[in-house]
């Protein structure tokens, strides 16, 4: 690795703790420059701003250089998900190991697109607009929106209708989902692999 | 489909090996440049070591490879 590439991510490491403290510090003295206008507070908050968009910019360039360089990319992630491969028996294990793990997250991948296409709600009817006698609707819907949209509902026969149960989607963000999937991919590996060198068997 | 062959199982004499040597699983990782988790797997016969591993222990005990390594066929 260079020698610049392993300032940046000291740099980036010794970051986020002090990104922490100044997120604990501004959270407990809340309150704007402008509300407190005493050179001190002035300081610390236009150092945290420099602080802030410096890693934002480390963090930006040190995940562009994980896509683009091989080396980096193999040293870095290495290290971060405990990848050992100290002689040919430990390469084949990883290779056993990646290939669960893959197959597992493309797996939990496909289940979670289902869950973000599906709409289910059960509504209930006001009295004067019941369909053939009934009082509940029960509306399935697979949606494929590949950009956000925020426009309007479809405003439907049901329009009055009130919600008993009404899932659209996943619950949670992507950004969850992305974290997430981050965590399952290095504990399934680790996982996978504790199991393989315990049981000493993959031929 | 076609009919498949019979599973050969192979099995090794490490053991036996390094034991009239004296040496230690530790000691023989060390100069085969492998982990002692792996010379317990060969001897175990949870892993099959590569044709170049295998060459390297026979090198190592100075003999020959099929002295080290034999075929069976599986369930005999």
């Amino acid at each position: 690795m260079k020698r610049c590439d392993t300032t940046m991510l000291q740099i980036f490491s010794y970051g986020i703790p002090v990104l922490v403290l100044y997120g604990v510090y501004a959270y407990l003295y809340r309150g704007s420059p402008v509300d407190r206008p005493e050179t001190v507070w002035r300081l610390i908050y236009n150092f945290g701003g420099l602080i802030l968009a410096a890693w934002m910019l480390l963090s930006l360039y040190l995940s562009l250089r994980l896509m683009a360089s091989g080396g980096f990319r193999d040293e870095v992630l290495s290290r971060m998900t405990f990848i050992k491969e100290r002689d040919e028996r430990e390469i084949m294990l990883t290779g056993v190991a990646v290939k669960k793990t893959f197959l597992t997250s493309l797996a939990i991948l496909i289940f979670l697109f289902f869950l973000s296409c599906f709409h289910v709600s059960l509504s209930k009817l006001p009295p004067g607009e019941t369909i053939d006698g009934k009082t509940r609707v029960l509306t399935l819907d697979i949606s494929l929106n590949l950009i956000r949209d925020s426009g309007p509902q479809d405003p439907g026969a049901t329009k009055h209708a009130v919600d008993i149960v009404s899932y659209e989607g996943l619950p949670i963000t992507s950004t969850a989902v992305i974290l997430l999937l981050i965590l399952w991919q290095i504990l399934s590996y680790n996982c996978a692999m504790r199991r393989l060198m315990r049981e000493g068997n993959a031929t | 489909m076609p009919k498949s062959s019979p599973r050969l199982k192979i099995v090794n004499r490490l053991r036996v090996f390094r034991a009239e040597r004296r040496i230690t699983q530790e000691e023989l990782a060390k100069e085969i440049g492998v982990t002692r988790a792996t010379i317990i797997a060969i001897e175990g016969g949870g892993y099959n070591p590569s044709l170049e591993l295998a060459f390297r222990l026979a090198r190592h005990f100075d003999a020959d490879i099929n002295e080290l390594f034999s075929v069976e066929e599986d369930g005999k």
